[in-house]
């Protein structure tokens, strides 16, 4: 009966949520069609939100180009970060084994995580050179180093006893990882795949832009746009680079997180 | 305690030692991966050179420092008060933070071909770029900071006469200092790395960003790697000396946040 009720509610709100979230764009949006339409100011290059709707239309439904740099833009952040993911993972919860493993390499995470993003990629364009291989490097060298510290630390952090009681009942190796250890430190894992996928947008764009012999990506449409100075090819992009990063931030980590640590209680519901 | 540091140290040592004998064999290619003692080298090369007034490394980090004092302190002044706006006028908070959250996921480097248009190459681009990036982690965090006032402090200390104003500073600012600090510790990093980043693409001819592009362009490895770890030696810096003792001073003291007691 509740649930039946539940259902409409929810989506109403979200329909609101959706709908207040959009509101602030539709009045910068009108307010800056005006004062470009009535010449208050006139900026050099501040095309109006009718042209960029019009250069929108253009890119993705009539050349279909924009498709294609999203496209190769997530291939990459995805290859590197899901390859940081899973190293990471495995490696945290080896160093997290044993204590001389923890002295012995915490420090250096610790000193590497707060290296930023930006400084790995001239070291990466140099040695690996000016392609993909480059900025896929750099996204999984940015995000590794976090998720890697993070899940130490959770798995750390669990109740001994918890552990004690898997090792009687005769759980070892990968299933204890899988089935006690991994669901016990999911909050701190998270807690580093959300900082990670933070630091791997931003390696995926500054490394877009700066490697010279990719042709497609958001960063690289952002750049290209400079030669033909298109600024409304630039706004485009940029607002869709920030989209993108937005949802990609709450809408793929909030439904990890709702699909593990709130469904098992850990964590009180947003 | 002793060993902790020794087994600290230890994987750094032998991962310096091991790059050094491959490059010196050449196991590695050493124009690529110059060994540490030549890195090592042309920083004191660097740093030398034209001692002490056309010293090209002090040159370059002055050009940078300089560039990220002035975004910086633009950014996270501008930051905190519209983050305190926020925080107190639920309109205003529901009008801007979505734009906020949007914005704020771009990073700082893309918007540098946007801004070249607008205002050149040079010093408006990355200044402003620097406060951009400084500005939207500080107005984040405060406003989050300022939201999660008592009310019941606020109205205690209304009854007991304070004035709009005096409940700002005394209730307000004290209580949400601890996030405020957490956005200007953020603000600095995202600042910091912007405009290192901004001039790889935008400098016209200073900056450590520009010092390292530039060697990057003409495949200087080992200009390349000193560049890189004056950045982070100037980044941990700024970030363990000013920001921990500022925070030590003031947070710290009042019972804001527990300190971590090292050793």
């Amino acid at each position: 009966m509740v649930k039946r009720n539940q259902k409409p509610q929810l989506l109403s709100a979200r329909l609101k949520n959706t709908l207040d979230f959009v509101f602030p764009f539709l009045v910068v949006g009108f307010v800056w069609e005006l004062v470009v339409r009535t010449g208050i100011v006139q900026l050099h290059s501040l095309p109006a939100p009718s042209t960029l709707l019009a250069k929108f239309w253009q890119l993705a439904f009539v050349s279909g180009v924009l498709w294609k740099h999203l496209a190769s833009s997530l291939y990459r952040l995805f290859a590197g970060y899901l390859l940081a993911v899973v190293i990471g993972t495995a490696i945290g919860a080896l160093l997290a084994q044993k204590q001389v493993l923890h002295n012995l390499f915490e420090p250096t995470l610790n000193l590497l995580m707060s290296v930023p993003t930006i400084a790995w990629i001239p070291i990466f364009l140099i040695t690996l050179g000016l392609g993909d291989k480059t900025v896929i490097m750099a996204i999984f060298t940015s995000s590794f180093f976090a998720i890697t510290y993070n899940t130490m630390r959770g798995i750390e952090m669990i109740d001994k006893s918890i552990v004690n009681a898997a090792h009687l009942m005769g759980l070892h190796g990968l299933r204890l990882f899988l089935e006690v250890l991994l669901p016990a430190s999911m909050l701190s894992i998270i807690n580093g795949l959300r900082l990670a996928i933070g630091y791997a947008w931003r390696a995926l764009v500054g490394g877009e832009l700066l490697a010279a012999m990719i042709e497609w990506g958001l960063g690289k449409m952002v750049y290209q746009a400079r030669y033909f100075n298109d600024a409304s090819v630039m706004l485009l992009g940029l607002l869709i680079i920030g989209l993108t990063g937005y949802l990609l931030d709450t809408a793929f980590l909030t439904i990890l997180e709702r699909n593990t640590v709130e469904k098992w209680g850990m964590a009180a519901k947003k | 305690m002793k060993r902790k540091i020794i087994l600290a140290l230890l994987p750094i040592a032998v991962f310096l030692l091991g790059w050094e004998v491959a490059a010196r064999l050449e196991w590695i290619n050493p124009v690529l991966f110059p060994a540490p003692s030549a890195i090592l080298s042309e920083l004191v090369d660097l740093f030398v050179k034209g001692l002490p007034v056309q010293s090209e490394l002090i040159k370059h980090t002055l050009a940078t420092l300089k560039r990220l004092g002035v975004g910086f302190s633009i950014g996270a002044l501008i930051g905190i008060f519209m983050g305190v706006a926020m925080g107190l006028s639920n309109p205003l908070f529901h009008f801007f933070n979505p734009l906020i959250l949007v914005l704020m996921s771009i990073p700082g480097i893309a918007l540098a071909p946007l801004f070249i248009i607008w205002l050149g190459f040079g010093d408006p681009t990355i200044i402003t770029l620097g406060a951009l990036s400084t500005f939207f982690p500080v107005v984040y965090s405060t406003t989050t900071g300022v939201r999660s006032v008592d009310k019941q402090m606020v109205r205690a200390a209304q009854i007991m006469g304070a004035t709009p104003l005096q409940v700002i500073t005394s209730v307000y600012i004290p209580w949400s200092a601890a996030f405020v600090f957490n956005g200007v510790k953020l603000g600095l990093a995202r600042g910091w790395m912007t405009v290192i980043a901004v001039e790889f693409v935008a400098a016209s001819n200073y900056g450590l960003g520009y010092m390292i592009w530039y060697a990057t362009e003409q495949l200087k490895a080992d200009v390349v790697y000193a560049g890189i770890l004056v950045m982070i030696l100037i980044y941990a810096i700024l970030d363990k000396l000013l920001i921990k003792n500022i925070e030590k001073s003031t947070i710290a003291r009042w019972g804001m946040i527990t300190q971590k007691q090292d050793g």
